[in-house]
Parts: C-alpha cells; structure tokens; sequence
C-alpha cells in the first residue's frame, strides 16, 4: 500500500558509494545542493549532468528502482517547467497560438529548472538509499560535534533522529495492520466525498497515536532499565572511517566546483 | 459458506528489489460448517493466506471462490463490502483496533459501516457482550480504561456484531493467559456450532486445533503442505517436524508409551482425557 516512497529507505547493495563514509556523502551531497545553482548553462548543466550519472553508476541502485521513487515529484517538476515556459518572455518568440506565447527564453529556462530540480532530488535520494539510516546519524552526530561547544544537545538530536527512523517502518506495518482491520469491519479510506474520507480516518489515527504511545513509554523505560544516561562518555559499536576513497570523491567535487565556476556563462 | 482456493500465489512488493514470495501453488477447499485449522511455522504464509479471503490482499496469481463471489489475480475491482460483511476476520491482537470513545460505539462500528440501523446496532452491542462474557455496564466505559484481556473482547464482539457466516480467527487467544484462552476458544467453538458457521483458525497451539477442528492445514514455506483430518495429520510426525511443528502432547505421550511398552494404541480424540482413557483401557486388559 504504502511501497513507492523511495526517499529515507535504504537500498542494500554492495557498491563503491555504499562503502563511503557516512560523513563524506554528508558534506559532499550538502555542498552539491549549493554547487547545482552555479550552473547556469549548457555546458555547465551538461557537467552536473555527467557528474550525477557517474554517481548514479557508481552506486549499483537499478535505474527502474530510482525512477519509481522519482515519479510522484515528476508532477512538480513537471509544473513548474511549465509555469517558466509559458510565463518568461524572453529572446525570440516560437510559438503563438491565441493568448499562449512560447519564447525561446521561456523554454531554455524551464528545462534548466527541470533539471536543477531533478538533479538536487536525484542526488539526495542517492545518499539515503546508499546510506543506512543509523550511519547517517552516526555522521551527522560527528560533523555537528564542534557545536557541543555551545551546549547544544547534539547526541539528542541524533538520537532522537534515528529512533524516529527506525521506527518509520514500523509505524507504517502498524498503519497497514489496523488499516486492514477496520477495511474488514467496513470501513472505507479510498471513497466517498472528502469530507465523509477525512472522518474515515479517525479509526486508523487513533489506535496509532495509542499504540505510538505505548511504545515511547515502553522503549524509554527499556533505555534506562539498560543504562542508558545520555551521550556522555558514550563509546561506539561501530566507528566510522574516512577512507581515500572518501578523499577522492571530495576532490572530485572539488575539481567540479571549479569547472563550473570557469564555465559558467 | 463454501470456500476454495484455487493455484493461490501472492508476491509482497512485486516489481521492487525487495520482492518476496509469500505464497505458491496454495490448493484448499473448505466446505460449508467446517472448522479448519490453519497450523504452520512464523512466516509460513498463515495470515498472508486469511488476509486473501476477503480481499484485504489481492491474489497475484490464482483465485479465491468465497460462496459466490470470485476474487480473481488482475480481475476487475469488485465492491468487497458484501464480502466483508459475511467473512469477519479477527486480527491477531485485536485490541490494537479500538479507537472509539465507548466500548458500545466501538463494537457498533462494524454493524453501521455495513448499513445496519444505529437502534439495531445497539440491540447488537448489548447482545455480543454478554456473548463474550462482559457485563452490559462496560458498554458504556472507555475501552482505553480496560484490562488487556477485557479490550481483547471487546474487540472480538467489534468482529462478532457484524454477524458473519466466516469467522476468520488469527491467533486469538496470543498473550491471554491460560484460563482466558479457553474461555475466548469455547465461546467461538459454541458459536460455530450454534451459527453453523464456517471457522478458520490460525494457530500455533496443535492442543487447539486436535481440539477444536474437524480438518487441520499445515502450511510451509507458502505452500500448503498437509490437509486432512487431525488423526490423519498426527499420524505423521516426521512430516510435522519437518515443517518446524511437532504433534500434540497427548500423541508424543503416546508415542513414547508405546515405544516403551511395545504395545500400538491410537486415539480417536486428541484430548487428556481421551488419552487416560485409552491408558488405562489398556491396563486394566493387562491386570485380568
């Protein structure tokens, strides 16, 4: 029921992306969100371009797979291509039927937008499906660590991050199962006029706002009757470790951000 | 209700990396007024299957005959409530399913989603709680202010006020203790019987199903593996055990009597009692 989202799952495989470390993809999937807006040509769209098919190859992920994660923001993309192709009058006219105006402005620009949007969606879905959850907090608890400083609750955060990941599935196998009971008592979430739909619903939230409940109580008590007592002086299971290969593809980015910033027009 | 399965197969997540297969090849007939037990190792496709039989899952290959209605793999989408309304499924711990503000509300949500009058629908609440051994007084209590045993019931007379010709029961008794998992199967047994309902129980407990049922299933790894009578099933531990399950306690006493003794008794029931009777049957043959 609840299949397609393919943003936050993991994809297990066995792939040079997948064996990066955690805080590498971080930084560098970070710095590639700011690195998209300096393209502002063919050239350099035609660079992001084969920089993210290279990524996309090196990470083993079926090209099928990453497609049905993408179709649900194709429609925004989609739109807003549209929006910049009718609405930019720029550069020479090319098509005009009655009120509708197409410039040749207007259609370079869309397209740049579609790209810069597909391209920004593609790579952070790539970093969530070559990174398990728990390594991306792993990671964002390192790279945030300077921030202890200042007494900011780092470890909290990246605690209460990836209890809440994990139990992402878990949440939607119990949305699923208490779905399933009421559909068998009668109960329908897929018709009727919406307001009768959004009443529909109450059935399913609360036995999951119960269930969500009893299980924070149930964890946070299993927590402290093992110990637990906060981040201070806490060892871990499984350290992270910066390879070359991490090296490598922060130069690659590196090398990337200085071709685009000679290319740009 | 006649039911039959025919070349069932379901596929979890078909189309993505994470594609399993849940279900093969599933053959199964159940004629009308048969209790059936469905027995079977975790993950051997029990609830996978029951969740088939009125439509919350969609075959992916193969069909499903439940009386007249036809669930067929790519077939066109039917409406499923006349369906729902006969076939009532009681999920594995039920009790997760109440949301209402009074347990009276709660058991009336099934009756009035299938168009029974709310004045019907109350006679309904009043007449399953007694059915399931509660006083009238809980109807008007929260259900979040029960014992765990109590909302358990209650959930139970939720599935039961729907008044279906199936009762589709997926480990009912899980997490109750000892006193109240007989009393919770006694009340579906009395049921079956009375209604001449057609029961599906999916268990773990073999002293359940050589009880209660008249045909026993076993499934394995998504396949029905073994079907017939319980004397005909418990006749083959060897089978039994390779599926992950063993016989039941009464036959392994058995068993082990005869291998001692070097006699061969066989029962005809599954029960304590059945088995001290054979016993001492046979002792007392011994003494004269």
């Amino acid at each position: 029921m609840l299949q397609n989202v393919i943003i936050g799952q993991y994809y297990p495989a066995s792939s040079p992306l997948h064996r990066m470390d955690s805080r590498s993809k971080l930084i560098a999937a970070f710095f590639y969100l700011f690195i998209v807006f300096l393209a502002n040509s063919w050239v350099t769209y035609g660079l992001l371009i084969v920089f993210t098919a290279f990524t996309i190859a090196s990470s083993k992920v079926p090209l099928r797979f990453l497609y049905k994660g993408l179709k649900p923001i194709l429609i925004l993309v989609v739109f807003t291509m549209l929006l910049h192709v009718f609405l930019t009058k720029e550069g020479d006219m090319l098509y005009k039927a009655g009120w509708l105006e197409i410039y040749e402005g207007g259609l370079i620009q869309g397209i740049f937008i579609a790209m810069r949007l597909l391209l920004l969606v593609l790579m952070t879905s790539l970093l969530t499906l070559t990174t398990t959850p728990i390594d991306i907090t792993d990671g964002l608890e390192h790279l945030l660590g300077p921030l202890k400083k200042w007494r900011l609750p780092v470890h909290e955060f990246a605690l209460m991050m990836s209890i809440s990941l994990r139990f992402i599935p878990t949440l939607l196998q119990e949305t699923e199962k208490i779905m399933k009971a009421q559909m068998a008592r009668g109960a329908d979430f897929t018709s009727g006029p919406i307001k009768e739909r959004a009443k529909a619903f109450v059935p399913l939230l609360v036995p999951l706002f119960v269930s969500s409940f009893k299980r924070a109580e149930e964890l946070a008590l299993a927590m402290e009757a093992r110990g637990y007592r906060g981040g201070e002086g806490r060892t871990r299971l499984r350290a992270l470790e910066w390879h070359t290969r991490d090296t490598i593809a922060l130069l690659l980015l590196f090398v990337l951000t200085v071709l685009l910033f000679l290319l740009r027009s | 209700m006649d039911i039959s399965v025919k070349r069932l197969e379901h596929r979890y997540m078909q189309g993505t990396p994470f594609e399993r297969r849940a279900l093969h090849d599933v053959n199964l007939h159940v004629a009308d007024g048969t209790f059936l037990a469905l027995i079977g190792h975790t993950g051997s496709g029990k609830s996978t299957l029951i969740q088939h039989l009125n439509g919350l899952l969609k075959p992916s290959a193969g069909s499903i005959q439940m009386g007249e209605m036809v669930l067929e793999a790519g077939g066109k989408k039917q409406d499923l409530k006349p369906l729902r309304k006969k076939a009532g499924i009681v999920f594995q711990y039920p009790e997760h399913q109440l949301f209402e503000e009074t347990v009276e509300k709660d058991i009336m949500f099934g009756p009035l989603n299938f168009g029974v009058s709310a004045d019907e629908a109350k006679e309904t609440a009043k007449k399953v709680i007694e059915l399931v051994g509660l006083p009238e007084s809980v109807l008007s209590k929260s259900p979040f202010d029960l014992s765990g045993g109590q909302m358990r019931r209650v959930a139970i007379a939720g599935v039961l006020a729907m008044n279906p010709e199936v009762l589709i029961l997926d480990e009912p008794t899980a997490g109750l203790d000892p006193a109240g998992r007989v009393e919770i199967m006694e009340l579906f047994y009395d049921l079956h019987k009375k209604n001449n309902l057609t029961t599906l129980l999916v268990t773990h407990s073999m002293e359940d199903a050589s009880k209660y049922a008249d045909d026993i299933a076993v499934m394995h790894k998504g396949e029905l593996y073994l079907h017939g009578k319980p004397s005909e099933i418990f006749n083959q531990r060897e089978a039994l055990q390779q599926a992950g399950l063993d016989v039941p306690e009464t036959v392994q006493f058995l068993l082990k009597w005869n291998e001692k003794s070097g006699q061969n008794l066989t029962l005809s029931a599954f029960t304590i009692d059945e088995l001290a009777r054979r016993l001492s049957e046979s002792l007392k043959k011994r003494g004269k």
